[in-house]
């Protein structure tokens, strides 16, 4: 096989003629109906803000309850459209953290989570239970974040597993969905990833860093399996551990997990780059390409966790 | 970026990615109308979680991995109603000469599938599909070779 095969074969298939002209119309359509929604939900946000101003006025003239200053991750949830989120987020299964991290010009505050199956109702999924993070980073000088300035793909927000690769379980490897937005001069991430709760057996991390996918430039795992950022990792990071019900872990969704996705992992760094391995491509005469791959000579061998 | 949503940006991006994404959908899926399905589940995706993106790279990026991830959860869902994949709508053009290369793809795990499209079909190098799905390029390189491999032994006749 080679590419002008490949492509032949994949340029034989014919779609809907219209695909894009139907694909258009429901978008704009859609986009229309949340436009709608949420004028409705600030209106009655606004609404329900006003009476509790009304209740509460005494107590706002004497000082602002640091609460105020966040929005709820229920209340993030809502901002997204999501109500059976945001009613989840005020429910028994929610976990509310509210632990707060300062690193470089940033305050690092993880909210909550929860998990659960079909929460989603943009998206729903009625296969698979999900994890819903929210994050909310402030700068410490007080300059407002906005949507339009603030660099998103920047950063990264990620679940990590004690005794796992952070190549294993990480928002590649679990699908992850993150979405941001900016209300008051604060910036929240809601984080969706398939459950982590497989892994409530051991220490659960949820990792905010300026970076990419993981590697041993920004994380070492101990011989415990703890995980921590790497000592000369100077970029913002912040590391919080979750507290998940070890009840709910399941072992073996785990270990399938863990067999589709573990890479491997060593603290010891390559010293012409972070990847453990080469690439060759070779094209022969006929146009086949073979790629040949191979650790690189200085690397030193791949430990499983 | 300009945020997705209004008609101008639906326009563009409706035009610019729905045949790379339906393409890349059929690497999982053996109808059309269920990669169609997958493409407009991304697009709408794309509209209600308002992601801010960098650049139009990040944001290509983000719709391959939303493309795939819908594709994989339509094929899981007709996988777990026990009723093979191609059975679920008519197959696209089950006589033409590329479906034994097409169904040697979709029979690869996930993982190889959309490595091999994005090098085969889109011509991206390791570094470049490394970046657009996240991924170590080493991972990668692994994948594609792997893949690869695996499409010979499953092709083994046909290929010289």
């Amino acid at each position: 096989m080679n590419r002008e095969e490949y492509r032949k074969a994949f340029d034989e298939l014919s779609f809907s003629a219209d695909f894009q002209e139907r694909t258009a119309d429901l978008l704009r359509n859609r986009a229309r109906e949340l436009e709608k929604e949420r004028t409705n939900m600030t209106f009655n946000r606004t609404k329900r803000i006003a009476v509790l101003a009304a209740a509460c006025i005494a107590l706002l003239a004497v000082s602002v309850s640091a609460a105020m200053l966040w929005l709820t991750p229920a209340q993030v949830a809502e901002e997204h459209n999501q109500p059976l989120l945001a009613e989840a987020f005020s429910g028994p299964d929610a976990i509310a953290i509210n632990e707060t991290v300062e690193s470089g010009d940033f305050a690092i505050t993880l909210l909550g989570l929860v998990s659960g199956r079909n929460l989603d109702v943009l998206n729903p999924d009625l296969e698979k239970d999900h994890t819903y993070s929210v994050l909310a980073l402030r700068r410490l000088d007080g300059t407002p974040l906005e949507n339009q300035d603030f660099d998103f793909i920047r950063y990264t927000m990620t679940p990590l597993a004690a005794g796992c690769s952070p190549r294993a379980v990480n928002n590649w490897t679990l699908g992850a969905f993150a979405s941001g937005l900016a209300k008051d001069g604060v910036y929240y991430y809601l984080l969706d990833t398939q459950s982590i709760e497989m892994f409530a057996d051991r220490t659960v991390y949820m990792a905010f860093y300026e970076g990419g996918v993981p590697s041993n430039t920004i994380f070492t795992v101990a011989e415990d399996g703890t995980i921590a950022f790497a000592d000369d990792f100077t970029e913002v990071h912040a590391l919080f551990t979750l507290p998940l019900d070890p009840a709910k872990a399941d072992p073996a969704a785990a270990e399938a997990f863990l067999n589709e996705n573990d890479m491997g992992w060593t603290n010891e760094r390559a010293s012409a780059g972070e990847d453990e391995f080469e690439t060759e491509t070779r094209t022969d005469e006929d146009g086949n390409e073979t790629v040949i791959i191979r650790p690189r000579e200085d690397a030193p061998a791949l430990a499983a966790n | 970026m300009v945020p997705f949503g209004t008609d101008e940006t639906i326009s563009r991006i409706v035009s610019a990615y729905s045949d790379m994404l339906l393409r890349l959908a059929c690497t999982r899926l053996g109808s059309a109308a269920d990669a169609e399905d997958a493409v407009q589940e991304a697009f709408l995706r794309l509209l209600t979680a308002r992601p801010v993106f960098r650049d139009p790279e990040h944001e290509k990026a983000w719709l391959i991995r939303t493309t795939l991830q819908r594709a994989s959860d339509i094929r899981r869902k007709a996988e777990q109603r026990n009723v093979p994949l191609e059975d679920v709508t008519e197959p696209v053009a089950p006589e033409s000469p590329g479906e034994e290369l097409r169904s040697a793809v979709r029979a690869l795990p996930e993982m190889y599938g959309a490595v091999i499209h994005l090098h085969y079909y889109e011509g991206y190098s390791i570094k470049e599909i490394a970046k657009l799905l996240g991924l170590p390029a080493a991972t990668v390189g692994t994948r594609l070779a792997r893949g690869r491999e695996r499409l010979r032994q499953m092709l083994k006749e046909d290929v010289v």
